[in-house]
């Protein structure tokens, strides 16, 4: 890298030239059929290959780039399995989920993204939005109903996920709403602590556990809360959400403003600041990695971990093999300072999935690729891509997939890779729910769906700004800059403001108007 | 008329002449030729890229296709509030980079050509050296768990002293020391191995001359190694300045946090923000060709003042 990126950027730039020349082409051909042709004859046509394929059809070739959230690219077991069943020819092409948003850029840039290409995120999904409406992409709302098990994807997630009403993606679907906190229930149960309710528990919480020696060593080497520099997924926005905190966007006075110019925001920031000040949790967080955020936890020196739920496995399995005698557990339906009981929820996605026309030349081709997504909605492949084989990575127990225990590295190994990749979700796509043991998980799948009654959506979801989409990731930083500053106690409350001063001075204004605008469409 | 008709001649001449030192020469024009290859291929014809700092690029359009919208991207780039400080952060960290870093492997040189035990002087490059081949992320690492609050071996060390505990990831006034030193000591060692090559070319009768007339070690070093390294310093001064901007894009990012971005956002690091993670592909170029013509005019008044005085320069 050393500073070359401007001249790889140019490099491909120029290659990007003579590749999207072609494509614009295409473009012009295809605009026509993606109007509203299937109701009639082709509906019924079209429905023959995405149920019963013929057996000695040429198996569809298919190109796929996604991110991998593993060390290692995982061997072909599992696709070549899913090829028998799909009848498709698959090319996969994993790239790392850290440097996943540059590779991504770079293709499109060059017009090299391959027949099927997952993003990374919903926030990717927005910085992408730019290359959606210049056309990039297939329209893909029209084909749906072509499709059983594709038409079985849930509306309303599909909806959040449009860009200017029309759909262009697949989605990767997540539980509405996973956070909540994970404890050291054996520090808690001696230090006498119950289970937190409050905001101001978690608080006290975090201070007994960094203050009373909770490890009963008899020195000041434990820390109440383990945190990492990420608003969003670590602590910070879930603790806004317990205060009321709207969820990214909030009414106010019935027009729709961000979630940082709404008191519970500071009052959010307050918190966290009280527990940083009292030295209960990392006081580094701002520049903690979420590796060394889970060494924290796992070495048995925090007791907190405030984000996803379900990493409560991962986090008591190497925190037993440190500190054998550590229970963890999970909490969350935690109250505010007036005893509400709020959270947030993401839109039910965590991911989509993109067909880009520069690889998909065609309507038929389309449908064909369309028609592997089809069955990745079966049962059969859901299961394969998402738990593994039945037998060697998972067990069935009440209707529900075990991981298996003794060949853990085999499927972290095998079958991680394919499983962030499978469409829809259970309720959709026929796979199992997961059984688990660890009592804190259970805990876990409990809390997550009692979380859904309380959650607080993002209202501007499904709502679009072009200023947004142009920099709003750049403004984003001046807001995220400030909220690191204002916990660190680089600025008051005053700062604060001036800072939403610059951020709406830069083009923040304008993304109010535009998304209040939208809203009002 | 006459000229006219009289000036091809002359043309077609030298043409033919140009043609005959080819083929006399055409095995070392041969030998060149893949240099030249790779700089047309990889240096030249992608600043065709560059005007899509003059458009609004979009990929499915293709460069030809996108609209032009001169200066628009750098209007934008000049009138962001924080490309002053930008630019500053640039700046300072390059001159502590010239100031701080560039005697060090001068120095070690010299003392590496004064050990007499060569056996101890060999083992003691080599481990020099090494930090050279170390990622830089393998170094920023290292130094998290050295310097963070929470149980790093400095804090402590710090706290055993009775001192307080410093903030050193997360202050913007610890955030250039970090740098220099890290660059310090992944770089020094590698440096130095055109010094010592150059050291290595002097005439020993020099020093045999000078220990006759009495002149001590570090008489020698002053009056004799340093003044026949002197052309190579000089070259690689400039060399180092046309670098200017080469701060080491991921060195930089790896210590940028939202607590000193204000001291540590750089041109590179910001590029990458606007251009890679963002895709604002037209306005990063537009950042990245500034960064160059600063780096240009920079190498030409460095060219200029080393001919000023009486050295050779680059160029």
């Amino acid at each position: 890298m050393n500073g070359k990126v401007p001249s790889i950027v140019l490099s491909m730039a120029l290659v990007a030239g003579a590749l999207a020349g072609c494509g614009g082409n295409n473009e012009k051909e295809n605009a026509a059929p993606s109007g509203s042709q299937s109701p009639s004859g082709s509906s019924g046509a079209s429905q023959t290959p995405a149920s019963e394929a013929p057996k000695d059809e040429k198996p569809t070739e298919i190109t796929i780039m996604l991110p991998l959230n593993t060390s290692e690219t995982p061997p072909d077991t599992i696709k070549n399995e899913v090829e028998k069943l799909t009848n498709t020819k698959l090319t996969y092409q994993f790239f790392p989920a850290d440097t996943y948003e540059e590779k991504l850029n770079a293709s499109l840039a060059t017009g090299s993204l391959p027949d099927v290409t997952y993003l990374k995120n919903q926030s990717t999904f927005i910085n992408l939005k730019g290359a959606i409406r210049d056309g990039q992409f297939w329209e893909i709302g029209p084909y749906l109903n072509d499709f059983p098990n594709l038409s079985k994807l849930k509306t309303q997630i599909l909806d959040n996920t449009k860009v200017d009403g029309k759909l262009y993606s697949l989605y990767i679907g997540r539980p509405l709403a996973r956070q909540g906190l994970i404890y050291r229930k054996d520090w808690a149960d001696k230090l006498q602590l119950k289970a937190p309710e409050t905001v101001a528990d978690v608080v006290a919480m975090a201070k007994a556990f960094t203050e009373q020696d909770p490890d009963g060593d008899g020195k000041p080497n434990t820390i109440g809360l383990a945190d990492r520099n990420d608003l969003v997924y670590g602590a910070f926005k879930t603790v806004a959400s317990w205060l009321s905190t709207p969820n990214n966007w909030g009414e106010k006075d019935g027009k729709l403003l961000p979630d940082f110019m709404f008191p519970q925001y500071i009052a959010s920031m307050d918190v966290m600041k009280e527990i940083r000040d009292a030295k209960a949790m990392n006081q580094d967080f701002a520049a903690t990695s979420k590796t060394d955020q889970v060494a924290l936890f796992t070495s048995g020196q925090a007791g907190m971990y405030i984000g996803a739920m379900s990493d409560v496995d991962t986090l008591n399995k190497d925190l037993v093999k440190n500190v054998p005698t550590a229970v963890v557990d999970t909490q969350a339906l935690i109250k505010g300072p007036n005893g509400e009981l709020t959270t947030w929820s993401i839109p039910g996605y965590n991911n989509v999935v993109m067909f880009p026309k520069g690889a998909i030349k065609d309507e038929a081709e389309l449908k064909k690729v369309l028609a592997f997504f089809d069955k990745m909605m079966t049962p059969e492949v859901s299961n394969l891509m998402f738990w593994g084989i039945e037998g060697t990575h998972y067990t069935v127990v009440d209707g529900k997939a075990k991981a298996s225990e003794e060949n853990k590295e085999l499927t972290e190994r095998e079958v991680k890779g394919f499983k962030d990749s499978v469409i829809g979700e259970s309720a959709t796509n026929g796979s199992y729910d997961g059984y688990y043991t660890l009592e804190a998980r259970i805990h876990a799948e409990q809390f997550a769906a009692e979380n859904e009654k309380i959650a607080i959506a993002d209202p501007a979801a499904a709502l679009d700004s072009a200023t947004y989409t142009e920099k709003g990731a750049e403004l984003q930083s001046i807001i995220t800059d400030a909220t690191y500053k204002y916990i660190y106690g680089k600025l008051d409350a005053a700062g604060f403001q001036k800072e939403i001063n610059t951020w709406k001075s830069r083009g923040g204004d304008k993304i109010i108007e535009e998304i209040n605008a939208a809203r009002t469409k | 008329m006459q000229q006219a008709i009289a000036k091809p001649e002359p043309a077609l001449r030298s043409e033919s002449r140009l043609s005959r030192r080819l083929i006399r020469n055409k095995w070392l024009y041969l030998m060149i030729l893949p240099g030249l290859l790779y700089f047309i291929i990889f240096k030249y014809v992608p600043m065709y890229g560059l005007i899509i700092s003059f458009k609004d690029y979009k990929p499915f359009d293709g460069i030809n296709g996108s609209e032009w919208v001169g200066f628009k991207h750098f209007h934008r780039l000049f009138a962001e509030s924080d490309f002053g400080a930008i630019l500053r952060n640039t700046l300072v960290l390059f001159g502590m980079n010239l100031v701080f870093f560039f005697p060090i492997p001068i120095i070690l040189s010299l003392m590496l050509n004064e050990l007499r035990i060569s056996f101890f002087r060999r083992i003691f490059q080599t481990l020099i050296y090494l930090p050279h081949f170390m990622s830089w992320v393998i170094i920023v690492s290292i130094s998290y768990v050295m310097l963070t609050m929470d149980g790093g071996i400095v804090n402590e060390l710090l706290t055993s002293l009775g001192f307080e505990k410093v903030n050193f990831l997360l202050s913007p006034e610890w955030f250039r020391p970090t740098y220099i030193i890290q660059v310090i000591w992944r770089e020094a060692g590698w440096g130095t191995i055109i010094y010592l090559a150059a050291i290595a070319a002097i005439d020993p009768q020099l020093y045999e001359a000078a220990r006759m007339d009495g002149a001590g070690r570090l008489r020698q070093i002053w009056h004799i190694t340093l003044p026949a390294i002197r052309s190579v310093i000089v070259v690689l001064l400039i060399l180092k300045i046309g670098d200017v901007l080469e701060l080491g894009f991921e060195h930089v990012y790896l210590l940028l946090n939202s607590m000193n971005r204000d001291v540590a956002e750089i041109i590179d690091t910001y590029v990458y923000t606007a251009g890679l993670r963002q895709g604002q592909f037209s306005y990063s170029t537009a950042v990245g060709f500034f960064k160059s013509i600063v780096g240009l005019v920079l190498v030409m008044l460095a060219n200029r003042l080393a001919k000023k005085m009486g050295e050779e320069g680059v160029y």
